[in-house]
């Protein structure tokens, strides 16, 4: 078990196999991880479960990334949550956007796992400090 | 005759029966093996994932030792799934268990197969599965007589890289009557830049098509390295040689490229001078301006169209000049001011400042009446009887009709 044992991270993501793949890697590092299958879900997970960290794609059914962002960011139960973006999406604009909608961090699908962890780390470090 | 009647329906209904039955069961077997794959799935993902974020030297260990060849079909599936959607170390422990199931062994064997869609896809696989030995075999593939079969290959090629995999995709940017270049040009600028080196050496070997799509593949690739060789193709006789070379180079966007660039504004080939005005707006050098203004003079369109976008690009002064153009004897040269300055919205800003009053209302009035003069004034006719600001509409009048005794003292 690593440090990150007690932490909680919710993972809002449509695709099932990127999921379970996630959800494995972060489960495996010892996190506590919740899933959300859809941006609607997302948004409702996240103030009822107060997750330490999301992990959020931008393509999803119902409200999309920027909306899921905008959501919690406008919400001042969640407003602090850390977001990480994980999305196909690798246009300069997309990430900007992204980060303008007020993620913390933006990774790039596919994936470097390890590089992904050790953001999603950082990320947790950062809102305990 | 009744009776063969009788018989004839009996029968017809007999087959329609069966037909009936084999469908139903058909589909519930293929019902029920879905739901057994589904279960082995939820059972065998885990276990796969496990191997693939740890460090165990060998995948069946972390099956338990064995693999019942009903499951193959679910541990590929689930293999070729993910592989897709990581990198680095994950990627490459997929691409091991994948060797190590024999999976790999049974691709190569499918591109033998006398069905052209058994070697597609064997094709694309081997590709997935990131198969370096299979690279041979993936080569000879490219000669195939399916095209499907070849570009399947030719894609495997690209994602398995490395030297091997790149020269004879090299010779397919040689072949457009057998390849789409643009396809092939797709999967060598996705290699990214291992692809550097072998271009520019293979450049001289290419036909004109080849040669063409490796400057831009370049340029795609942002290859720094290539910079020197590329201001070289600046000075190849073949005058799309050298536009291509400016677009590379603009991609790339070095601003040491910029002097090479602007003497490239005087070059006798017209799609050189546009492509170094293109060139020259993406790195953003200012002290191209003034040979940017003289482009706009240019006796082509493309090269005035791309000498205007250059000088937007350059940020405000830039812009100036633009606005500076307006009074340029040249009305080539005025009209693509004009346009440049609508399309960035400089004219609808300058238009608005015509309800103020001192310094912008003067620099307003300049560029409006800049575009009177250049004969630009649809828009400013619409605006002059539509505009929310009475003010402005006095003033537009009064610009558009400066004779007119009643608008005398609007501008």
């Amino acid at each position: 078990m690593s440090a990150g044992a007690t932490k909680t991270i919710l993972v809002a993501e449509d695709d099932p196999v990127t999921r379970r793949f996630v959800v494995s890697l972060l489960e495996e590092r010892g996190y506590q991880v919740l899933v959300a299958e859809d941006g609607e879900h997302a948004v409702s997970l996240a103030v009822s479960a107060a997750p330490d960290l999301l992990v959020s794609d931008l393509v999803m059914p119902y409200r999309d990334g920027y909306e899921v962002l905008r959501a919690i960011r406008n919400d001042p139960r969640v407003a602090h949550l850390p977001v990480l973006i994980l999305s196909m999406r690798d246009r300069e604009d997309d990430i900007v956007r992204g980060f303008e909608s007020g993620a913390d961090e933006y990774v790039v699908k596919p994936f470097n796992a390890r590089e992904f962890v050790a953001r999603v780390r950082k990320l947790l470090e950062s809102r305990r400090a | 005759m009744q009776h063969v009647l009788v018989a004839a329906i009996v029968g017809t209904a007999a087959v329609f029966l069966a037909l009936t039955v084999l469908i139903v069961a058909a589909k519930a077997g293929r019902e029920i093996r879905d739901a057994r794959r589904r279960s082995r799935r939820r059972a065998l993902e885990p276990l796969v994932l496990r191997f693939v974020h740890g460090d165990d030297p060998s995948i069946l260990a972390a099956l338990g030792g064995g693999l019942d060849h009903r499951d193959r079909v679910v541990v590929e599936a689930i293999l070729l799934d993910h592989v897709q959607r990581v990198r680095g170390i994950e990627r490459d422990r997929l691409h091991r268990a994948l060797d190590e199931l024999g999976f790999v062994d049974r691709y190569l064997a499918e591109l033998t197969s006398h069905r052209w869609w058994t070697r597609a896809r064997g094709a694309e696989n081997l590709g997935l599965a990131g198969a370096k030995r299979a690279t041979v075999q993936l080569v000879n593939a490219l000669d195939d007589d399916v095209p499907e079969v070849r570009l399947r290959a030719a894609k495997s090629l690209g994602l398995v890289g490395g030297r091997a995999a790149v020269r004879p995709l090299l010779q397919a940017l040689a072949e457009p009557n057998r390849w789409s270049t643009i396809r092939i040009a797709d999967i060598l600028a996705d290699m990214g830049h291992e692809v550097v080196r072998e271009l520019m050496d293979a450049f001289p070997g290419l036909n004109r098509h080849g040669r063409l799509a490796a400057l831009d593949i370049l340029g795609r690739v942002h290859a720094l390295e290539s910079i020197p060789w590329l201001l070289d193709r600046m000075g190849d006789p073949e005058p799309d040689v050298r536009a291509r070379a400016a677009h590379a180079l603009g991609s790339i966007g070095v601003i040491a490229a910029a002097g090479r660039l602007r003497a490239a504004l005087g070059d006798p080939a017209w799609p050189v001078r546009a492509m170094a005005a293109k060139a020259l707006g993406r790195i953003h050098d200012a002290a191209a301006i003034p040979r940017l203004c003289v482009a706009l003079c240019d006796a082509e369109w493309w090269v005035r169209a791309n000498a205007a976008e250059a000088l937007r690009r350059t940020g405000p002064a830039g812009l100036e000049a633009l606005e500076a153009m307006l009074t340029d004897p040249d009305l080539f040269a005025r009209h693509q001011a004009c346009l440049m300055l609508d399309t960035c919205g400089i004219l609808d800003r300058r238009i608005a400042q015509l309800g103020t009053t001192g310094a912008s209302r003067e620099a307003a009035l300049r560029l409006i009446g800049g575009f009177v003069r250049a004969g630009q004034t649809a828009k400013l006719i619409e605006l002059a009887g539509s505009h929310t600001d009475p003010a402005v509409r006095r003033a537009l009048v009064g610009l558009l009709h400066p004779a007119s005794p009643q608008h005398e003292g609007a501008a």
